[in-house]
């Protein structure tokens, strides 16, 4: 990493960043906008060839604790020749500001406007930021359509786990880094600078970064659709455009973060992170993750271990966590706790430790976590109320193994149980939903039995929504009146009982509905609903249903064919040319099981050929160390 | 007293809050010192409890968007550890616009830091060259009035005797900028964007800087 022989700003960045410090005393949390943490990388703005802004379109406080972000800053400035700088939305008042004295949207580093940039890095990992993305494009003074643009703007690449199916955002983008970002970043920044040197056209970069593994180019695909509106072809316009686009993965976890930047004002999980392990292969049938992240990495827990002493030495943090989506399906779990006990006493932190499984807990484990952090509450998620739905969803657990559990819990001291549950399963009965409520009392009487009137039990609802690369990416997402339906059973259910309820609002499950599903022709319904001036839909006192209604009516879409109506067996899905690894014949094969209420065990034990091995595996015979869980 | 209780050494440092800072609040500030004596690797005296705090002490909380070249901490160390030492692990574990200016010893008797506090000395510089005559006529006139009845966060209090001087001077650069002293009793502080904005300025105007804190029983004329 080159040294900045000055933190100086360049004449161009002062100049602009003067106008905006006379803005910030105007606007909440200004901490927000100016960037300056230990450990953030500044490099001389003409010292590199390339400069990547890295942007997250949600406010600092929510994006600056995204991993994914850090690690690519991380890879993207231990570069020579490449600058990788940070962006997030400003809030509603900062963009009025901004809008207000006429001045673009600026990276945290060098205070300089996005344009000024050779690529955007757009991390999209959930739909609800779409309309705030575009604001990002709109406020660095970018025309949104990526067809509008031209080789004066950056490039704008999109990654992240809602991009498995990029259609409803692909003519805003110009290429996407499907799958694991880590190091298709540096070969996109390669081509970048290969097309420099050259000379080409925007064409040309747009062809070379589509001949990257992993890498999808939409303005390379045209589109064609059946008189019904269903998807009839996806035709490559160009040899290098690949069809289908294979998702890139990593042979073996990457290197973990080796630069801690520590934020000035208060984020969201101030702490040291470390993913664990990638991929899940429990199954379940609603998981988006568990589908698309697969196969299973873990990393070595040495380097766990050695990672979240750097990092706490870099930070002066007080807690840490670890990550992957089924922390306790880690094989060496046991040993990772003893380790983190000794930290614990040693720098007197805290531990977070999401994500623990039903299914994989053993009386080992309870007592490893109960010495970790004493007290607090314990959360599991049976995200059904009935084994038969269980059976369904794939996550079988029987109600005495459920139980058995819980008594554990709570006979280790614990008091408090969260429990997450999904309403609008497929298949699901209004007995199921019933079940919920049943058993989250059956929960509290049996804490009331083992630890008497301290026991506390919070129910988590939330609402199932169909997704792309999923078993279930063919069944309607129930309607809005349903799901009243249902929240009104189980409040009765609840009614009396000392069980905390939270549910998230149904409304804002429907755009997600929506988004996650669907086509190319979804983007002028994203459109207008931002012009209409759709922001922060992934706040709830933000989100507006109205904005994006009138905009389906206003673009002539009909909302219900993208949420509620369940896709045929045979039809050609808006994304089927995105390949996530698992095969569209293993997933509908899952989904026939699911209607037999038939299950399918965590594969480590078995393999079910879900497409990974097969596409993957020249990959993992290169990375033996990679951690593999396929047997 | 034990043996160990002897050890217990309260350090006050001095440092510099720089423009990179500005917009980091009191309590952030303190969430950042927090972790900076953690890197330190000192040994910190934390409070009891279940949830243990470094227990330290910030003289006054800086206004939003002023800079300082001197504001004072106080901490405990649960063993003795020579001030050079704690100056270099403090600067070496420092965050950018942080700057260590000077660690010293102070006796564990005395009051807490925020309740020796006296007064503020600040500079103000303007964005915008002003008019010395039209300048110097709004500071004569505030310091003139008797008083100045203000309303702040819907409490209507007097600005005037937390105003102890202002003066016009001429700056570095030829421009002219403010000096002024305030009051920072515990009960009677007096904030420099309040007299700005009884002067008619916004704080989109001026960037205002904290030059010295001035605890009681110190008398320091208004630096020159
Ligand atoms: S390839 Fe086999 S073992 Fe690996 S994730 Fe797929 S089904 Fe599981």
């Amino acid at each position: 990493m080159p040294s900045s022989p000055s933190t100086s700003l360049s004449s161009k960045s002062e100049a602009l960043f003067r106008r905006v410090e006379r803005i910030l005393p105007t606007v909440t949390k200004p901490g927000r906008y100016v960037g300056g943490e230990l450990n953030q990388v500044v490099k001389p703005w003409e010292s590199v060839q390339t400069h990547v802004a890295l942007v997250f379109p949600d406010i600092y406080d929510l994006g600056q604790s995204n991993l994914g972000i850090a690690l690519l800053y991380d890879i993207l400035n231990a570069q020579e020749g490449v600058a990788a700088e940070r962006a997030f939305s400003p809030w509603l008042d900062m963009e009025t500001a901004l809008r207000e004295n006429d001045i673009p949207l600026y990276s945290l580093e060098n205070k300089r406007a996005l344009a000024d940039f050779d690529i955007l890095g757009i991390s999209l990992p959930y739909e609800t930021l779409y309309t705030n993305f575009l604001t990002i494009l709109n406020l660095a003074h970018l025309p949104l359509r990526s067809a509008d643009r031209d080789d004066s703007h950056p490039l704008i690449v999109a990654g992240g786990q809602s991009v498995f199916n990029p259609e409803p955002v692909a003519p805003f983008v110009d290429a996407f880094v499907i799958g694991e970002g880590e190091e298709a970043i540096l070969d996109v920044v390669q081509a970048h600078q290969a097309w420099r040197q050259s000379g080409g056209s925007r064409e040309a970069l747009l062809a070379a970064l589509a001949a990257i593994p992993g890498v999808y180019v939409p303005s390379l695909y045209e589109v064609a659709y059946q008189a019904d509106g269903t998807v009839a072809s996806v035709t490559p316009s160009h040899p290098n455009a690949a069809l289908p686009v294979q998702k890139r993965i990593t042979a073996k976890l990457p290197p973990p973060l080796t630069h801690f930047l520590v934020p000035n004002v208060e984020v969201v999980q101030e702490r040291v992170s470390v993913e664990i392990m990638r991929g899940c292969t429990r199954g379940c049938r609603f998981c988006h993750a568990g589908m698309v992240n697969r196969p299973i990495r873990e990393r070595p827990l040495d380097e766990i271990l050695a990672t979240l002493k750097a990092g706490l030495d870099q930070t002066g943090y007080e807690e840490v966590s670890l990550l992957s989506l089924s922390s306790s399906d880690y094989s060496q779990i046991i040993p990772l706790i003893n380790g983190l006990r000794d930290l614990l006493q040693e720098r007197q932190v805290n531990i977070t430790l999401p994500s623990l499984r039903i299914e994989s807990f053993t009386e080992d484990l309870m007592d490893e976590l109960q010495s970790l952090s004493p007290g607090g509450g314990f959360t599991l998620a049976p995200e059904a109320g009935t084994e038969r739905l269980r059976a369904v969803i794939n996550k079988p657990i029987s109600d005495e193994e459920f139980m058995a559990t819980v008594r554990s819990v709570y006979q280790h001291g614990w008091n408090s149980i969260k429990l997450y549950f999904m309403i609008g399963h497929p298949q699901e009965t209004l007995e199921d939903v019933a079940a919920i409520a049943e058993l989250c009392k059956a929960v509290l009487n049996e804490g009331r039995r083992i630890v008497g009137g301290r026991a506390r039990v919070h129910a988590g609802i939330s609402t199932f929504i169909p997704k792309p690369h999923t078993p279930f990416q063919w069944v309607g997402f129930d309607s809005l009146e349903s799901i009243q339906q249902k929240l009104d059973i189980l409040h009765q259910g609840l009614h009396g009982a000392k069980v905390k309820m939270t549910w998230n609002n149904p409304e804002s499950s429907l755009l997600e509905s929506w988004l996650a599903r669907g086509d190319r022709r979804l983007s002028d319904v994203i459109l207008r609903a931002w012009q209409k001036g759709a922001r922060f839909d992934a706040w709830s006192d933000q989100f507006n249903l109205s904005h994006w209604q009138d905009a389906f009516a206003e673009v002539g879409l009909d909302p219900d064919f993208y949420s509620h109506r369940a896709r045929g067996l045979d039809e050609m899905l808006p994304w089927d040319h995105i390949q996530a690894g698992v095969k569209k014949s293993f997933l509908k094969t899952d989904y026939l099981w699911s209607l037999q209420g038939k299950i399918r065990s965590d594969c480590r034990g078995r393999c079910y050929s879900c497409g990974i091995l097969s596409a993957y595996n020249e990959l993992r015979l290169v990375a033996p160390d990679g951690g593999w869980k396929c047997p | 007293m034990t043996s160990q209780e002897e050890q217990i050494t309260r350090i006050r440092v001095t440092y510099a809050k720089g423009p990179s800072l500005r917009f980091i609040g009191h309590l952030d500030l303190q969430r950042l010192w927090e972790r900076l004596l953690r890197r330190s690797g000192l040994p910190i005296r934390y409070s009891q409890g279940f949830n243990p705090r470094a227990r330290l002490n910030l003289a006054s909380a800086l206004p939003l968007g002023v800079v300082s070249e001197a504001e004072l901490l106080d901490f405990w160390l649960d063993e003795a550890v020579p001030v050079g030492a704690v100056a270099k692990t403090l600067s070496q574990n420092s965050l950018p616009g942080l700057e260590i200016k000077a660690v010293q010893s102070v006796s564990l008797r005395e009051k807490a830091l925020q309740e020796q506090m006296a007064a503020s000395d600040y500079e103000i510089q303007f964005y915008d060259p002003q008019p010395q005559a039209e300048l110097a006529e709004k500071v004569a006139a505030l310091l003139a009035a008797k008083e100045l009845p203000r309303v702040r966060r819907k409490k209507s209090y007097d600005l005037r005797p937390l105003i102890l001087d202002v003066e016009v001077f001429i700056r570095g650069d030829g421009e002219l900028g403010l000096r002024m002293r305030l009051n920072a009793a515990p009960s009677a502080t007096g904030r420099p964007d309040e007299v700005l904005e009884a002067l008619g300025f916004s704080n989109t105007e001026y960037l205002a800087c904290r030059t010295g804190l001035i605890l009681e029983g110190e008398s320091a004329p208004l630096p020159s």
